[in-house]
């Protein structure tokens, strides 16, 4: 009955309410053949190849570069391309970067250039004006200093960030243990970007940026003619040298499954990437299958296989995905996410099981069809975009593809079954050679161990490149400590430290504190009262942020945004523990659980590192060992769900009262940094303490 | 930090659109008022499938504020004939994709499918529109994804709330004084009534623009059109409809007075006793009134300066006034006046403020015309120790400049070109086309507005861009903020 109300609904098109059969999914109609056009290739006296898209729906056209060499190790210049690729545009011998960004803007034209491309778009009206001027920076950037001062500034601020980002921290891991002695192994630190000169840039400019093997795609409102006549116009005098040229392979060479663990002190969760290379190159027939494998193992949301394991059944993430990538010099895949401390070994071995599980059995048939139509409505709405178009015809000629690759792409795509998954899981995926990357807190490193084949864990920094290993301390904790007290108050013995702070009455200490980001002075004044008493304020433009006291019994903290809050039972206890001038003095009193870690190496000099246990988290003191100052101090503190870590800088030590108090300190927390610099300190005077009470 | 701010935009303002090569559509209403807008193209097989609900945060009971936002997450639970859960999952396994978003003025729905998918995204928003489905499960989900979306979009990014500090200080009366976002205590505080009173004032076809464009046939849409939305009961009726399926027997009766036997369950609408007969043609005849606010005639009259504390490093001004609505013929010389001021990188601000002077990291205006009124904002991200007073000033010189000289002759055509070229692009997509005619509808009184933008702007004289200048960027009334960071 239903069947012959739908017929009858779409005989008549003023329908009444009620003939609808609302109930029942409409079915599809036939789907329309996709097809993509052809595009046009020829090639010039002075070796570029050009590939044209015609495609006149919108009055607009662009041009895009793309050069010809394969990448080169860069060595002790790690990331000498990326900075060549962020100065292209910074100006040329005929235009200042003033001049280029106003003509730019003039046409209304998009102009941008990256370490192995330029590209340009624009209206075709305005498409010699265009022209011009990616010409002029093809083949005449100039490279001022001062830009390459500036970008230079730019990108080590960045790497500072990259050192605090425990996802950066992995990715840089995962990069250089899959791929030795490949340029995707070369990763940008501090050390080789101090390595990069201006001559440098203008090296790699030369010697990539040549017409002998580049590709120059044309997609939109243009004529054959008109492309050959403008590519003639623009580019027939670039010239250049040969492309260089470099094989690289991505072959999986472990014997058995490694861990790479980077250190993040405090950390509460664990960075978790378990990778591998795969040897494939950008158009492999393979290609399709092991992407549809890809994607039912972790590369797509919620339906994916590691998702639905890791956090919708076991809860140990908020996400966990895998992702393949493959590329014209080599493949990898990287399966992880973030996981809380405690579940860090568990999740390895479920990740790990994922990766085993579905080499040794068949997807099932909802997996399959889900993943194949939302892959198929993917690749039909990216038609849409004349650049995709051009992107087929690169890869058509660039990778040796069929003619019609894409125009099969969906028929491809339909005839994947579940024995090509199969097949692809077994010849590439692998649970037992693994380069398994964790980024976490050192408590975890004895769990991981059953994971690494030889049991023996390397470790490396936030670039990826080897750490040494932290010597044994020399000395016992409570030595440190000692010999730490002796310098402060520069004593022969422990008596002579007891007479000395017991001399010390009061003290009031003001500093200058400067934020690079704050538009007004703020100032800082601690005060404290013998036996123990103590407050502070930080103060500015005639306001006060924040105010403590605390008088051994009870206290209260005061910030502007927060109001007024008594301390808490809990707090005063951790009060009454940790004040004083020197709460290293009652560490054995207070019975404070520490441990000397051992001997590292900060700033090129060796310092001995002191964790000492906090109620919310830890904190890390490091004490200079040969002087035996307090030279810095990390504490890590968990709030609920948010993690605050606070790094304390000490220098500039001077004698006051016959004893040694730093005069700089630097905070740094949540990115930013306020240094301080004390403009007075006074001991035994009286001290008001009527603001504070 | 830019990227965040530009999404920020994009997200709250409704887009001003459109191009040189005039779109084709055809366009009608059906008997129960919904308006239909189809454009034909078949350069790719996809379709979307669009529905704008002519309400927005601006609509909502002061006490409810987020609740238009809160609801176009409801809509996505399911509906009589679509379990709980299965809307992304009819689009996303027959390849297609699905989002809404919420402005001040509108709730957008839309499905990009492959275009033999056209009759499932019409099904689907048909439905949404007939009789939507919200159990208490769906309702305490999404109250939970709501705050989560808060927290992710507003409370932890830095500088989010400007949107919020400004436009509560330059509206105090309109409603355009809060945020789509809203207040999570009054979504909190939301009751059964609440939500049933929402759906039936505001979805109703008459309050809907059904817009769609792709690789279609015009007569085959609009057939199936007839079928799932030509059915959908006129004015009052289809809240009598929902009664009747929603209602119990008793509750229902005691409503209405009729037994809900007396109606035809299976074709509700040609149910054939006298009393239902008469039941639904005296509904269908009452019109559903749509309570709109008053446009917005407050008068900005002094300086209003504040200091905001918030998660953040680098210390930011913003500087607000008031302008006219999107339907302002000023609109165009505003927003060229924007382009001589902030478009691209050889702009007076990116180049006095940021290159040469390097007072600012990052610095901008823009201005926004909704519905009932308009607002512009100056805004920067201040350099390491550089004091926000500097790059006030420094603001201040370049709105004197534009205000005392007319801006060159060179300038004036970089502004032209790029304006030809960003309406050109804006009709790049399908899913930009779908909305950009049911905007241009709602918004602008005629799909056809959508044809002419290109044309306004060019119209606009230096003197214009002059004239509004002093007119709207009046320094003796205005809000600026000052964000520094909390610790």
């Amino acid at each position: 009955m239903k069947k012959q109300i739908i017929a009858l609904a779409i005989a008549l098109p003023t329908l009444v309410f009620g003939q609808v059969d609302r109930t029942k999914q409409p079915a599809a109609q036939k789907a329309t053949k996709i097809n993509i056009k052809d595009s046009e290739v020829f090639t010039t006296e002075n070796g570029i190849t050009v590939i044209l898209s015609e495609n006149h729906k919108l009055p607009t056209v662009s041009f895009a570069a793309f050069m010809g060499s394969d990448p080169k190790l860069e060595k002790d210049k790690a990331g000498l391309a990326e900075i060549s690729g962020s100065l292209i545009m910074s100006g040329t011998t005929n235009r200042t970067k003033d001049q280029l960004d106003n003509e730019v803007d003039y046409i209304g034209a998009n102009l941008n250039a990256s370490s192995n491309s330029i590209s340009l778009s624009c209206l075709t009206k305005h498409m010699e004006k265009g022209l011009s001027l990616m010409a002029d920076v093809t083949m005449n950037a100039n490279f001022p200093d001062s830009e390459f001062n500036r970008i230079v500034k730019q990108f080590e601020s960045s790497l500072l960030s990259a050192k605090s980002d425990p996802s950066t921290m992995a990715q840089n891991a995962v990069s250089k243990v899959n791929f030795p002695n490949h340029p995707y192994g070369e990763v940008m630190s501090e050390k080789t970007l101090k390595n990069i000169s201006r001559e440098d840039v203008i090296n790699y400019y030369k010697s990539n940026f040549s017409p002998k093997g580049a590709y120059i795609v044309v997609v939109g409102d243009i004529t054959k003619e008109q492309t050959k006549a403008m590519i003639q116009k623009y580019f027939g005098t670039w010239n250049g040298v040969a492309p260089y040229k470099q094989a690289y392979t991505s072959k999986n060479i472990n014997k058995g499954n490694r861990v790479i663990f980077v250190k993040k002190p405090g950390a509460v969760q664990s960075v978790i990437q378990v990778s591998f290379p795969i040897d494939m190159i950008q158009g492999d027939a393979n290609q399709l299958p092991t992407t549809v494998l890809n994607t039912i193992l972790g590369g797509s949301g919620f339906g994916s296989r590691m998702m639905q394991n890791l956090r919708e059944d076991k809860a140990y993430t908020y996400g966990c995905y895998s992702s393949l990538n493959i590329t014209e010099n080599g493949s990898w895949l990287s399966a992880g996410g973030n996981f809380r401390n405690d579940v860090t070994d568990s999740a390895i071995v479920q990740i790990l099981m994922e990766l085993d599980k579905i080499a040794n059995g068949y997807v099932t048939d909802e997996e399959l069809n889900l993943i194949k139509s939302s892959m198929a409505g993917s690749f039909a709405r990216s038609l849409e975009r004349p650049q995709t178009i051009a992107r087929f015809a690169l890869n058509i000629i660039k990778y040796n593809l069929a003619k019609d690759y894409y125009q099969t792409y969906l028929t491809r795509l339909e005839n994947v079954n579940k024995d090509d998954v199969l097949t692809m899981a077994q010849t590439y995926l692998t649970a037992k050679n693994c380069n398994i990357v964790v980024v976490g807190n050192e408590a975890i490193l004895e769990k991981l161990k059953v994971f690494d084949a030889d049991g023996k864990i390397e470790f490396v920094d936030a670039f990826g490149d080897e750490l040494k290993e932290m010597k044994k301390a020399d000395i016992t904790k409570e030595k440190l400590i000692e010999n730490y007290l002796l310098a402060v108050t520069k004593s022969a013995n422990a008596k002579e430290v007891a007479k000395k702070l017991k001399k010390i009455k009061s003290l009031e200490e003001v500093s200058d504190i400067s934020i690079p980001q704050a538009p007004f002075p703020i100032k800082n004044t601690k005060v404290w009262v013998s036996p123990a008493t103590e407050g502070s304020k930080l103060e500015g433009q005639g306001m006060v942020f924040q105010r403590t006291f605390f008088d051994g019994k009870s206290g209260y903290a005061m910030s502007m945004q927060t109001g007024k809050k008594e301390l808490t039972a809990e707090e005063i206890v951790e009060k009454q523990k940790t004040s004083g001038l020197f709460p290293e003095l009652n560490y054995t009193a207070n019975q404070i659980n520490y441990e000397l870690l051992g001997i590292e190496s900060l700033n090129g000099k060796d310092v001995y590192v002191l964790k000492i246990a906090q109620p919310k988290g830890e904190s890390f003191d490091y004490f200079d060992a040969s002087s035996f100052m307090k030279v810095k101090s990390f504490t890590i503190q968990k709030e609920e769900e948010e993690t605050q870590e606070i790094t304390m800088e000490f220098g500039d030590f001077k004698e006051v009262s016959g004893i040694l108090f730093p005069f700089t300190t630097n905070l740094i927390a949540g990115g930013a940094t306020l240094s301080g610099k004390v403009s007075s300190l006074k001991i035994n005077e009286k001290v008001d303490l009527s603001e504070y009470k | 930090m830019k990227k965040l701010i530009f999404c920020i935009l994009l997200g709250l303002s409704t887009n001003t659109v459109i191009g040189q090569k005039k779109l084709s559509y055809v366009e009608y209403d059906l008997p129960n008022g919904l308006h239909v807008i189809l454009h034909e193209e078949h350069a790719t097989p996809i379709v979307t499938v669009s529905i704008l609900y002519h309400v927005g945060s601006k609509n909502e009971n002061p006490e409810r504020t987020g609740f238009a936002h809160f609801f176009e997450h409801l809509l996505f639970e399911g509906s009589t004939n679509i379990e709980r859960g299965e809307y992304d999952k009819y689009v996303e396994n027959n390849g297609g994709t699905l989002n809404a978003n919420t402005s001040q003025d509108r709730t957008y729905y839309y499905e990009i499918l492959p275009s033999n998918q056209l009759e499932l995204g019409l099904w689907l928003e048909s439905e949404r529109l007939l009789h939507a489905k919200v159990d208490n499960k769906g309702v305490e989900t999404q109250r939970s994804v709501v705050k989560e979306e808060k927290r992710q979009r507003v409370d932890n990014q830095p500088y989010a709330s400007f949107m919020y500090e400004m436009f509560r200080r330059l509206f105090t009366v309109h409603p355009y004084k809060w945020q789509p976002i809203g207040s999570m205590e009054h979504l909190d505080a939301a009751q059964e009534q609440d939500y049933i009173d929402f759906y039936r004032t505001f979805y109703v076809p008459s309050n809907a623009t059904l817009s769609i464009a792709g690789d279609i046939n015009i007569e085959q849409a609009k057939k199936w059109i007839d079928k799932y939305f030509a059915t959908i009961p006129k004015g009052q009726a289809i809240n009598l409809y929902r009664d009747f399926e929603n209602l119990s027997d008793e509750a229902f009766k005691a409503k209405y007075s009729v037994d809900k036997s007396k109606f035809d369950a299976n074709n509700f609408m040609k149910s054939s006793t006298p009393e239902a007969k008469r039941l639904i043609n005296a509904y269908a005849s009452k019109a559903v009134e749509i309570p709109r606010p008053n446009k917005d005639t407050e008068v900005l009259t002094k300086v209003t300066q504040d200091t905001i504390y918030d998660n953040i490093q680098l210390p930011a001004i913003f500087m607000g006034y008031k302008m006219p609505d999107q339907n302002n013929p000023d609109t165009y010389a505003i927003d060229m006046m924007n382009e001589v001021l902030s478009g691209g990188s050889s702009s007076r601000i990116n180049k006095e403020i940021v290159e040469k002077k390097e007072l600012a990291s990052f610095a901008f205006s823009f201005s926004f015309g909704l519905e009932d009124a308009g607002l512009g904002i100056f805004a920067a991200i201040a350099s390491k120790d550089v004091q926000l007073d500097v790059i006030q000033k420094e603001f201040d010189v370049q709105i004197d400049k534009i205000k005392n000289e007319l801006i060159s002759q060179e300038e004036f055509e970089k502004v032209r070109n790029s304006f030809e070229n960003k309406l050109v692009s804006s009709n790049a997509t399908i899913a930009g086309i779908a909305e950009n005619l049911a905007d241009a509808y709602v918004y602008q009184g005629s799909t056809e507005k959508a044809n002419t933008q290109l044309e306004n702007y060019l119209k606009v004289t230096k003197e214009d861009i002059q004239r509004v200048a002093k007119k709207y960027l009046t320094q003796d009334a205005r809000v600026i903020l000052y964000y520094l960071p909390k610790n």
